[in-house]
């Protein structure tokens, strides 16, 4: 039953590429301008700079900026979201700086942020981290507080204190949501990413995106705009397989 | 053994104090069932959630085993109406959650609650997740978790409410099954007058609104015999709880 379930959704994630490939050769064919070449130019070149190591260095340096950030930020926004979701004092105290601080468009601050972590992958990191630390937090302390008290007076009952409550009530709980803010944040991330490295650098794909557009080399601007794509499709994978991992609970619902 | 004693509890809400229970006293000995019956709102609810710790009361006194409750003890297990199990943990995980809980090794665990999964007839449904499962099984669950504890009181609060009348039946007979092989007080919070007749040994009657009262006991003899729900000795002590329940003058000033 499962390993159907699991089959289909790889069969139809292909014919969603397929499909997107169909429109894009089309659109390629009506447009008929160099911005939109054909998907096969492109592919081909990406396999071509995907051997020389081009767009692998590029693919690496990007998602370094990506998993650094999300390293530093999940752990701190997830522990703070937890802690003011289950606690009244200290959401009272979080909450106006969430309100005040979350809208604010912060890729706005980059070259103040560049003029502090100089121009190299601190500021980029710095920013990134920023941005979905915001996102976590929220989603995180609202669904935290969202856990059945009823549950937690049950546990409760069988005598577990507040970091047993935690560990074996709140923490599962909230992990589903933690994952969906995650893919949220992933979408956020590589998209701050790209404005990022449009600045002070000369490595990660943002950068490579705008450097092939400035060399009027459009296929190999599409190179770097599907690996982007593609990083990210497999980012979502790897959140997916830690949710079939750790959640496996509420596929048999 | 379980003993209130003028027990009040009060609510605050806004601000504002509302008493839920008022003046509660009851006795439930080492091996007796008790069952607190009452209509919604007579805070018979809050009489559980005070007498698993889980709620302070304002006055009176509540003693389990001779000793004042302040917080939750190890071997006082409650079941509630939804079960409270974990839907992230397999049945037998759910029933080892107590002894996880005080730090008991693995394999102790298991050892320790195999038979009681065993007993409530959930083995096959060991490595389950509750979602699998129905109604019915879910609540032996939570009833193999209490057990799981070892306790020496056990409170349910509307436990089989949520069942249909065959499956309640069933987990009824079974409870009694559970209970007449371990020495424990059990204080069973419903509002069905079969119930309550059909498990106690004493039955307590609530009534009135903020605040709810105590107001009448009747005593339900055993031993029984196997045929007790379709007895005349059953429906004479249900007509008796119903009589009390729907009497107006002693709700009122007493």
């Amino acid at each position: 039953m499962k390993k159907e379930t699991a089959f289909s959704r790889i069969v139809r994630t292909l014919a969603a590429f397929a499909v997107v490939i169909i429109f894009w050769e089309a659109a390629s064919l009506f447009v008929a301008r160099p911005f939109l070449p054909l998907p096969a130019l492109v592919f081909e070149r990406l396999f071509f700079s995907l051997r020389n190591g081009t767009l692998l260095f590029h693919t690496i340096a990007s998602g370094k900026r990506i998993f650094l950030s999300i390293v530093i930020a999940l752990p701190a926004a997830t522990a703070l979201g937890l802690a003011s979701g289950r606690s009244a004092k200290l959401d009272a105290f979080v909450s106006p700086f969430i309100y005040l601080l979350h809208p604010l468009p912060k890729v706005a601050f980059l070259p103040v942020i560049m003029l502090f972590f100089g121009l190299g992958d601190g500021a980029k990191i710095f920013l990134i981290s920023v941005i979905i630390f915001g996102q976590i937090l929220v989603a995180v302390r609202d669904a935290s507080r969202a856990v059945s008290g009823a549950l937690l007076d049950s546990v409760r009952s069988l005598g577990a204190g507040r970091l047993a409550l935690i560990h074996h009530v709140v923490f599962p709980a909230v992990l589903p949501s933690i994952l969906t803010a995650l893919r949220v944040s992933l979408g956020t991330a590589i998209a701050v990413l790209f404005i990022a490295e449009t600045f002070a650098t000369e490595s990660g794909l943002g950068w490579y995106i705008v450097d092939s557009w400035s060399r009027v080399d459009y296929i190999d601007m599409y190179t770097a705009i599907v690996s982007l794509s593609a990083f990210g499709f497999f980012c979502y994978l790897a959140v997916d397989a830690a949710e079939l991992a750790f959640c496996s609970w509420r596929e048999t619902q | 053994m379980l003993e209130l004693d003028g027990v009040s509890i009060i609510y605050t809400v806004r601000g504002k104090e509302l008493a839920a229970v008022e003046n509660a006293s009851l006795v439930c000995p080492e091996g007796k069932i008790c069952a607190l019956i009452g209509p919604s709102g007579c805070g018979k609810s809050s009489l559980v959630q005070a007498a698993a710790g889980l709620k302070k009361i304002a006055s009176g006194r509540l003693l389990v085993g001779g000793k004042d409750v302040r917080s939750t003890r190890e071997n006082t297990a409650v079941i509630f109406q939804d079960f409270g199990l974990l839907p992230w943990k397999t049945v037998a995980q759910n029933a080892e959650l107590p002894l996880l809980l005080r730090g008991i090794a693995r394999g102790e665990r298991r050892g320790r609650v195999a038979p009681i999964l065993e007993e409530l007839g959930l083995s096959p449904f060991a490595s389950f997740y509750p979602l699998r499962l129905s109604g019915g099984l879910r609540q032996r669950v939570a009833i193999a978790r209490a057990l799981a504890s070892d306790p020496d009181l056990l409170l349910m609060d509307e436990p089989f409410s949520s069942l249909d009348t065959l499956t309640r039946e069933s987990l009824q007979d079974k409870l009694l099954e559970v209970a007449a092989r371990r020495k424990m007080s059990i204080l069973i919070v419903t509002h069905s007058i079969e119930e309550a007749a059909f498990l106690a040994d004493s039955i307590y009657v609530m009534k009135g609104r903020i605040p709810g009262r105590v107001a009448c006991f009747v005593e339900a003899p055993r031993p029984r015999s196997a045929s007790f729900r379709t007895s005349a000795s059953f429906f004479k002590l249900c007509v008796a709880v119903r009589t009390c329940l729907e009497s107006k003058a002693e709700g009122a000033d007493r």
